[in-house]
């Protein structure tokens, strides 16, 4: 929770103890530094096979033949795929705009509102974050099914946004926490209404945060399987709900070529929201943000 | 507006910040209607569902029977649950073998690369958790490319991983260690140096060192990561769907199945409160082991 305090330590380190860190590298970390390039190996090793085999040009998921773009005409030609593609950036669009809009709301009104039924709904939003998602999907799925609503993409939408404002509420206090109300009040004390304050103070010192949360939601929420899975219809289904009906009957190279560009798609949004906050000029990158949560 | 305020300059801030306080009071409201109506009101839903039954037509109807955990005491359901508690505090204790000596020398011998590796770490664990559980479906498998390489290397028959309880664990790890490594590494960035430095010249040998230096100074980190392994764990179906099989299966899949293939809600959400009184029980135990640790520090 407290990780943006995290670099400036660091640096603290760095400055002070250059000598004495150079000693402890020579101490005894060999096998530890071993051990640990085994570790990325083993991280990085399915990744690489699906994106390999994705452009195998044999239906082989073991022995790679010769290149070619096969299982990624097969993807694009496939309409049912294309319209859950669809379905998944459209889901996590709207639900990344929600998402921002009720968890910067809670944030602000969490940072000026004291008194225990204010605290009482910072808990609650904490909830969800150390919820296992079946928990979250089950009831969901209840609570949609009980009211006699139709399940369909707006159900999605609904429960991810359930899921994802503790993320940005998370995210943008952690900002919040990090710089005074003073500029606030001294914008006040201008003249500046409380509506202007926080036009032209309170979001531009938010910013890197909505960001960094916006994108991290959209990540979560395009990848998403177990939510998704509970409460969805059944025409278009999101992409992962798709992709996990089709893993149970075959295994086809096709789904190598859909896992490709499902996991660019999100490495390049996780890759921005780490990289956007160093473009405000901030030390701390969004890791710092991510890690915080 | 200023000026006319200027002769009670002392009541001036007591009344701005009440209106001020009743206006972020209202931006309150909506993310707190939110949270209330789709999550608390979801999760009571599972709970007063879960001593309903399943009526005429197929239709879950409410109720006030203990008959839905009465069906659950018996030696099916309690040999998942089992299975699910041993999978789970597996998962922990392999992600902190994993990931305790990965944040150490990330933190420690990580150097210039340290945010870097951090980086290369965060990235993979947002490729979509679905993929990577079915890549390593797909490599594990009887015909799959780690068995084709045992095989050339001489082992005939390879190796069966999938279906076994291994495969499920590690699948599981693999999902989750992230989670540790991430405070871990935290505690140790914050964990004063010197103190090992310290450390050595009072025990001598970095082993002593170690377990009486840092490894209480990481304590937090490793409750933390605990936590944040155990709570995930307990509750996938993923994992054993897709690396495991019957044999395997743990609550999650007890739950799904009851979804979506036994229609049968009831006896769902009585499966989903166990699970989450599970859930609660360990979190009673982790915030008396945190607030023991924090007096003790």
């Amino acid at each position: 929770m407290a990780a943006p305090t995290v670099t400036a330590d660091t640096t603290a380190i760095d400055v002070a103890t250059p000598r004495r860190r150079r000693r402890s590298v020579e101490g005894k970390p060999r096998i530890a530094v071993a051990f640990t390039l085994l570790f990325f190996l083993l991280l990085y090793l399915p990744i690489v096979v699906v994106v390999l085999f994705s452009f195998n040009s044999k239906k082989s998921l073991s022995a790679f033949q010769s290149f070619s773009w096969r299982w990624y005409e097969q993807f694009f030609n496939d309409d049912q795929l294309i319209s859950s593609l669809k379905a998944s950036l459209f889901i996590s669009s709207v639900a990344m705009v929600g998402a921002l809009v009720l968890g910067t709301m809670l944030a602000l009104a969490l940072e000026k509102v004291r008194g225990r039924p204010a605290r009482a709904v910072g808990t609650v939003a904490l909830v969800p974050l150390v919820t296992p998602e079946i928990v979250t999907g089950v009831a969901a799925l209840l609570f949609f099914t009980g009211l006699g609503i139709h399940l369909s993409l707006t159900t999605v939408i609904l429960a991810e946004i359930t899921f994802s404002i503790s993320y940005v509420a998370v995210i943008v206090r952690g900002r919040l926490a990090a710089v005074s109300g003073e500029v606030e009040e001294a914008a006040r004390d201008l003249g500046c209404t409380a509506f202007q304050a926080m036009r032209l103070v309170t979001i531009p010192t938010i910013l890197p945060a909505l960001i960094a949360s916006g994108l991290l939601v959209f990540a979560l929420v395009f990848d998403d399987f177990v939510l998704a899975f509970f409460v969805t219809g059944v025409d278009p289904q999101p992409l992962p709900v798709r992709i996990y009906s089709e893993i149970r009957l075959t295994i086809s190279p096709a789904i190598n070529a859909v896992g490709t560009c499902m996991m660019l798609v999100s490495v390049v949004l996780i890759g921005l929201s780490l990289v956007v906050p160093r473009l405000f000029g901030r030390k701390d990158n969004g890791l710092d943000l991510l890690s915080g949560g | 507006m200023a000026v006319a305020d200027d002769s009670s300059t002392i009541t001036k801030p007591t009344r701005r910040s009440a209106t001020h306080t009743r206006l972020w009071g209202w931006l309150l409201l909506p993310p707190a209607a939110w949270m209330f109506i789709f999550f608390v009101s979801s999760i009571v839903i599972v709970v007063l569902l879960s001593f309903g039954h399943v009526g005429v037509g197929g239709r879950a109807v409410f109720g006030s029977s203990l008959e839905n955990y009465r069906a659950l005491w018996n030696s099916t359901y309690l040999t998942v649950f089992v299975r699910s508690l041993i999978y789970a505090v597996a998962t922990v204790v392999c992600c902190l073998a994993v990931g305790y000596p990965v944040a150490y020398t990330i933190a420690l011998h990580g150097g210039r690369y340290k945010n870097a590796l951090i980086a290369a770490l965060v990235i993979p664990f947002f490729a979509s958790y679905l993929i990577r559980m079915y890549a390593w479906s797909t490599l594990l498998s009887d015909e799959g490319l780690v068995n084709t390489g045992l095989k050339t290397l001489g082992l005939k028959d390879g190796i069966r991983f999938l279906n076994t309880p291994g495969a499920v664990i590690a699948g599981l790890t693999y999902g989750f260690v992230i989670f540790m490594i991430l405070p871990i590494y935290a505690s140790l960035e914050r964990m004063d140096l010197s103190l090992i430095e310290a450390g050595k010249d009072l025990y001598h040998g970095p082993f002593r060192t170690f377990v009486s230096v840092t490894l209480p100074a990481t304590r937090a980190g490793m409750l933390g990561g605990i936590l944040l392994v155990f709570l995930p764990a307990l509750g996938d179906f993923v994992s054993a769907q897709l690396l495991g099989g019957p044999g395997t299966y743990m609550i999650g899949n007890l739950i799904q199945q009851q979804f979506f293939e036994g229609q049968n809600q009831p006896l769902g959400s009585a499966l989903t409160v166990v699970l989450m009184a599970a859930l609660a029980v360990f979190m009673v135990f982790y915030l008396r082991a945190t607030q023991r640790a924090e007096r003790e520090t």
